[in-house]
């Protein structure tokens, strides 16, 4: 079986699961179909060999559902209990559809990625800043951990107790690097011809395969029985 | 056409915004297949050169423009950027900035696929790249986990597979170790044998000597000199060290052997000296399990492993190692900013722990962007220092050559003046000890003697300097101690003596 | 390639803008789990916190399309994220409105930037979208799904048909606010430094 599914697909799950995660489950079957559906990400994620996320979700999802089940009800009071009915709440409403995102951001390629929206007649220069923001994040990642680094040896990690410092040290300098990087990174990609007027090509074949249509079927039938048991009977 | 492939005519070129035009009557002609070399101090306009061939002047960088271009028949005034990404590649000297993909395969690919070619054929030519390239070993990996060198091996790959008749190398060794230097300049010699066209833009010299046809020797928006690739791969130290260029042929410093193991030093032998304790550190497993777990001298896996180290005080010392031996941890371990590493560094018989060591310490870093924050150089300075003091902020300044720029913004300086401005703030720190990462990668032979003669001067004031390097010309000018650090080991430290003397 | 049109360069800079925006609404929006008030307050904190890079990306691409691009991709990362897309629209015509009152001004009055960056903060309040469209089975839902009694009412309290004209006002007049903070940065720092 492959495990790689094609980005079209994995956008259709994204939208089932977060139109899912917008219905909440009120019966034990809705929470069944629910709980199902979040185990389909977890264990692509566990094929495409990201096992410590996947063990991460699984276990953060867990918890949640235990505390919530068993520990808390409408009626709990209380900081403690108001505070974990908060993260149970949020983990357990949105934990599917972050788990599902997840793994589509960090197991589709950038080329897959483009070619599946050129495929879906998505504009280019939409695509093309798409893929900037995609490949941005790490690089934002690097820049903001020298710039913390830096901060703690000048002792200005906290601004000097003034909130708009915190702030102004971290974004100025990132600010910086980011624009610069931004010049750097357009010219050597237009010289390799970003922006042509001719249609851009790709290697990555989009096909979708016997797995693929399997998936879209039971994401569908979710949300299938969704709609009928909340909102039909 | 063969004869003039690339023609530059009465080029006068001034950026937008700047005074002063960066390009004089510039005239230029260069047949197919040469390889010709620009070299010359900063801003003498070699890049400007490299970015008028490959049309990012004037369609991506303003400025008034005279004269006319032409590559490969194309003009490149009235040619679309797009039209030449065939005709011309570039190499860039930003390894971090140049990739468009997250993955490997993806950049490789890029290129052609931007062009529309069909895409049977663009695999069947990344597959012939990555073989010819040897680096097999690299594909199907994220691009930010790769070293400085292995991002410029994908760059040139990139480059590569849209077969450009023409390649434009851009200060390409800035930031590579020796090793990386070697197989880039394997690349350059597989281009040229393929006869392509290649205009190297380098300060670094000594890797590139027996592979130019042709050298252009710039000054001030001109041709200053030129010579034939045999003229200047036989021209005489002392005519080198007059037009104030790198050395030719660099010594073997960087190598265990050299200097030899009698200078080595045991750690007995320093009396008075720094003296680094129990430093170790993993990046590949956090500490932490449940408890609080410091990492232990027989960790499996640690990158970093110093039992005990003494530094001799007030001298500049050396670090070396090849990229991703550790040099970096080391430094970053040293003045405490990865938390998980506890190390204790014992001075003047105190000792200082876990964050106390952010206090004695400075790291200088190697993108000095990073650690300026303010918006002038006076503030930058006064917020290193617990009391506000102009007056000793001044004579900071001052010593540094940098009071004219007080009221500056950092950011507007030029590399080599941000780095005297986090220099001013280390001292205004009272950091005794020093750390610099690669601070000299990308600077040419002029700016390398000033950082030089200011690291000296630092040791002479009674600081301790730790300067990571790859530029074996650095440690001859101003190293006296070398320290090797392999598989974040300390492999040796050891006294150079003051009368060697390389080229 | 039309000098007039968005070059690639333009994608380029919308993408990491959009990139560094996503990262500092994420980072300050992430307080919102902490209580049901936050959530409401994130037309204070938003506007303001996203004001220095907004107020630099005015003044890097000047062009027609960067606020209405810009859009898009927010509402394709919310939906990628698993934000939710019944926001989605407003989110676009919000960016779309700011983009046409910025061009009124040729990208280069600060009295329409102004304007406009109050408008384009108004897709914060998209993010209240399922509360308010479905407010009595949203209610029910959060109940269900484990939310306490409490938490939702003082999210409905914060948050409903009654409340939403005050926040959107609020949400307007904090960008505006937003923007001057913004410009002012961007003079201190990357004006002097000559890069704006």
């Amino acid at each position: 079986m492959n495990a790689r599914l094609d980005p079209r697909t994995k956008l259709y799950m994204i939208l089932i699961v977060s139109a899912v995660v917008m219905m909440s489950a009120t019966t034990p079957l809705l929470w069944v179909v629910r709980i199902a559906m979040t185990m389909i990400p977890l264990i692509l994620l566990v094929a495409e060999k990201r096992y410590a996320s996947a063990l991460r979700f699984t276990i953060l999802y867990a918890i949640a559902l235990v505390l919530t089940f068993c520990f808390l009800s409408e009626e709990s009071t209380g900081i403690v209990q108001s505070l974990l009915i908060g993260y149970c709440g949020i983990a357990v409403q949105f934990l599917p559809a972050l788990i599902t995102a997840w793994y589509v951001v960090r197991t589709t390629k950038i080329d897959e990625f483009m070619s599946a929206m050129q495929r879906m007649h998505v504009p280019d220069g939409i695509a093309i800043s798409l893929a900037v923001v995609m490949r941005f994040f790490p690089t934002i990642k690097e820049e903001y951990a020298s710039i913390t680094d830096a901060m703690k040896m000048r002792g200005i990690a906290f601004g000097g107790g003034r909130p708009s410092k915190m702030v102004e040290y971290r974004m100025i300098p990132l600010l910086f690097s980011c624009v610069n990087i931004g010049d750097e990174l357009s010219a050597a990609a237009i010289t390799r011809g970003l922006g042509g007027k001719v249609k851009r090509t790709s290697v990555e074949e989009l096909r979708l395969h016997a797995f693929d249509w399997l998936l879209v079927l039971v994401f569908t039938a979710a949300a299938g029985i969704f709609v009928v048991f909340k909102y039909v009977l | 056409m063969s004869e003039n492939f690339i023609k530059i005519e009465h080029v006068h070129f001034k950026y937008k915004g700047s005074e002063k035009g960066l390009l004089d009557d510039m005239s230029l002609t260069i047949p197919k297949g040469e390889v010709l070399l620009l070299t010359g101090a900063s801003g003498s306009g070699k890049t400007t050169i490299i970015r008028l061939i490959n049309g990012l002047i004037p369609h991506y960088y303003q400025g008034d423009m005279k004269g006319s271009v032409s590559v490969a028949g194309y003009d490149i005034v009235k040619t679309e950027l797009y039209e030449l990404a065939g005709v011309v590649g570039t190499v860039f000297q930003n390894p971090r900035s140049q990739f468009f993909s997250v993955d490997t395969d993806g950049e490789i690919v890029f290129g052609p696929e931007n062009i529309g070619m069909d895409a049977g054929k663009i695999k069947a030519r990344k597959k012939d790249i990555v073989s010819e390239m040897h680096i097999e070993k690299l594909m199907g990996r994220s691009l930010f986990e790769l070293s400085g060198g292995e991002k410029q091996s994908i760059a040139c790959a990139s480059v590569a597979a849209l077969l450009p008749e023409i390649i434009l190398l851009d200060e390409p060794s800035s930031n590579l170790d020796q090793g990386a230097i070697g197989s880039l300049r394997e690349v350059i010699r597989r281009w040229k044998e393929q006869g392509k066209t290649i205009i190297i833009s380098e300060h670094r010299l000594w890797y590139l000597k027996d592979l130019v046809d042709h050298v252009i020797y710039m000054e001030n928006g001109k041709i200053r000199h030129e010579w034939s690739g045999s003229e200047f791969a036989s021209m005489d130290d002392e005519k080198v060290r007059s037009l104030q260029m790198r050395p030719l042929s660099v010594s073997d410093i960087m190598s265990p052997d050299f200097a030899g193991k009698e200078n080595d030093i045991q750690i007995q032998e320093i009396q008075d000296g720094i003296v680094l304790k129990d430093f170790y550190f993993s990046y590949n497993k956090k500490p932490y399990l449940i408890r609080k777990k410091k990492f232990q001298e027989n960790d499996e896996g640690l990158s970093l492993c110093i039992l005990k180290l003494t530094l001799p005080k007030n001298a500049v010392i050396g670090v070396i190692g090849h990229n991703g031996t550790g040099k970096t941890t080391f430094l970053k371990c040293v003045c405490g900013l990865e938390k998980d590493c506890c190390g204790i560094i014992e001075t003047d018989g105190k000792e200082y722990k876990g964050k106390e060591r952010l206090k004695i310490c400075y790291l200088v870093m190697q993108d000095v962007n990073h650690q300026l924050f303010t918006d002038s150089v006076e503030a930058e300075v006064l917020l290193s220092m617990e009391k506000e003091d102009k007056e000793r902020c001044d004579q900071i300044l001052s010593s540094l050559g940098i009071l004219e720029f007080k009221e500056k913004h950092p950011m507007a300086l030029s590399g080599g003046q941000k780095q005297r401005v986090a220099i001013a703030s280390a001292i205004a720190a009272d950091a005794k000890l020093m750390l610099f990462d690669e601070p000299t990668s990308g600077l040419d032979f002029c700016h390398m003697e000033k950082v030089s003669g200011l690291l000296k001067s630092l040791a002479a004031a009674n600081n301790t300097v730790l300067v990571a390097t790859h530029d074996p010309e650095l440690i001859e000018l101003c190293c006296d101690y070398v320290l090797c650090i392999e598989n974040g080991r300390v492999g040796y430290l050891r006294k150079l003596k003051g009368d060697i003397k390389c080229f | 390639m039309n000098k007039k049109g968005l070059t690639p360069k333009d994608f380029i800079s919308i993408g990491i803008f959009t990139a560094i925006w996503f990262v500092v609404e994420f980072a300050f929006g992430i307080l919102g789990y902490i209580h049901p008030y936050i959530v409401a307050a994130y037309v204070v904190i938003l506007p303001l916190a996203g004001a220095i890079p907004m107020m630099l990306f005015y003044t890097k691409v000047e062009k027609f399309g960067m606020l209405t691009i810009m859009s898009v991709l927010i509402a394709i990362i919310m939906f990628v994220t698993g934000m939710g897309y019944l926001g989605a629209p407003i989110i676009i015509i919000s960016g779309l409105i700011a983009d046409l009152i910025a061009k009124s001004g040729n990208y280069k009055k600060f009295s329409r930037t102004v304007l406009s960056y109050g408008i384009f903060c108004l897709w914060i309040c998209a993010n209240y979208f399922p509360i308010l469209v479905t407010a009595d089975a949203y209610r029910q839902d959060l109940v269900d799904g484990g939310f306490s009694a409490e938490y939702c009412e003082n999210l409905f309290r914060a948050i409903n048909p009654n409340t939403i004209a005050v926040l959107l006002i609020v949400c307007f007049i904090c960008g505006c606010i937003g923007a001057f903070i913004g410009k002012a940065a961007v003079k201190k720092h990357f004006e002097k430094a000559g890069i704006a």
